[in-house]
């Protein structure tokens, strides 16, 4: 019961994070249920991420459903998935009624860009925190460094899960 | 039935349309947020004509500009113009319940192969590639925010928060959006969404 309440807080907190896409929940999600809870190592928390990638609706629900999955069974995928999408319905019920003097405020303008800059940070963390864990050699590098350019190339061309589809099957291959 | 939000002329969309429709959404668009979008607008726009274009787009905008998953503020947003609160819950569930069992179902069947040693390989190169991904989000976000001295600094004091004093990353978004109150300049970003956005 104890921990159907923690995975639930937890996810809270993942859910009112998630903003800006699926990519942002890594940092949340190492934290929360990687280093402060231990419920998932490393190689986990990077199967959920990269199922999530390939089976359909948002990388923050599926994360969600998984990891409460693997923390605590059927009742703990449904417990995870409430509580990721509930900090967007209650926020967005809240701001409803202000939304037209939120969208023309500058006030507010000032503020979100200091929201989207704390992403960006937590996004540049994961970089370095996630990568430290995933490249490990200068082959992973190699491949890291070509997924990148393999994006920026083919920037909005290309869905973001053939690169991760590709890679999988070239680590397949040669690790 | 309270369709008081509704603007349409024509009659009420049943509720279980809405479900329908954006249970076919969830089920067909890998990855959420603005992948969903060319799928939303064929399904809301063209087929269903439920809104208009200008509408879709700004509700798009809107959805992620606020807080929250991107997919469940869109269809939060477009459940309610339709039906109101029992739209947005029909629309939020037809949105959610795809993932929700598609995990399940790997989750239940698959679960098992993932020890198999191809499989780790196969789960190292995603790793790999995932790190590449969030690099590039690095790159794109930045792009767009690091406009002057100003955002670059906010950022700064992001990561010190997440990386050197070890805080939980909400601190840094807290912080972040704080310190972007004081510093930020009015009008400053390219665009209004917070991802690069075709609109």
């Amino acid at each position: 019961m104890l921990i159907l309440i923690k995975l639930f807080t937890s996810f809270l907190l993942i859910g009112l994070g998630a903003y800006g896409g699926g990519l942002v929940t890594i940092p949340l999600i190492q934290h929360e249920l990687v280093e402060a809870r231990h419920w998932l190592g490393f190689d986990e928390m990077t199967q959920i991420v990269a199922i999530a990638q390939m089976t359909p609706g948002p990388i923050a629900i599926n994360t969600a459903t998984f990891a409460g999955f693997r923390v605590a069974g059927i009742p703990g995928a449904v417990l995870a998935t409430i509580a990721v999408v509930l900090p967007s319905i209650v926020i967005l019920l809240v701001l409803l009624p202000w939304i037209d003097k939120f969208k023309k405020s500058g006030r507010v303008n000032k503020f979100g860009q200091g929201i989207q800059l704390g992403v960006l940070s937590l996004i540049l963390f994961a970089v370095w925190s996630y990568g430290a864990a995933a490249v490990t050699g200068w082959l992973d590098l190699v491949i890291a460094a070509a997924a990148f350019l393999f994006l920026l190339v083919f920037e909005g061309k290309v869905h973001p899960v053939i690169v991760i589809l590709s890679c999988g099957v070239i680590g397949a291959i040669i690790f | 039935m309270s369709g008081s939000d509704s603007d349409k002329s024509k009659g009420l969309v049943s509720l279980a349309d809405i479900f329908r429709t954006f249970f076919r959404i969830g089920l067909f668009t890998l990855g959420g947020g603005l992948a969903m979008t060319p799928v939303m607008r064929h399904e809301l726009v063209i087929r269903h004509r439920w809104v208009k274009d200008a509408d879709f787009v700004s509700v798009m905008a809107l959805a992620t500009v606020v807080p929250g998953v991107i997919a469940v503020n869109v269809a939060h947003l477009l459940g309610r113009r339709l039906r109101g609160k029992r739209g947005s819950l029909a629309a939020i569930l037809g949105t959610v319940l795809p993932s929700f069992f598609a995990i399940l179902f790997i989750a239940a069947f698959f679960l098992p192969f993932f020890r198999h040693p191809k499989v780790a390989a196969f789960f190292r190169g995603c790793a790999v590639a995932i790190v590449g991904q969030l690099a590039f989000a690095g790159f794109v976000f930045g792009r767009r925010l690091l406009l002057s001295w100003r955002q670059v600094s906010v950022c700064a004091v992001g990561l010190v928060t997440v990386g050197v004093l070890q805080s939980h990353p909400l601190w840094a978004i807290i912080i972040a959006g704080a310190l972007g109150y004081v510093l930020c300049p009015e009008h400053e970003t390219k665009g209004a969404g917070r991802r690069v956005n075709s609109d």
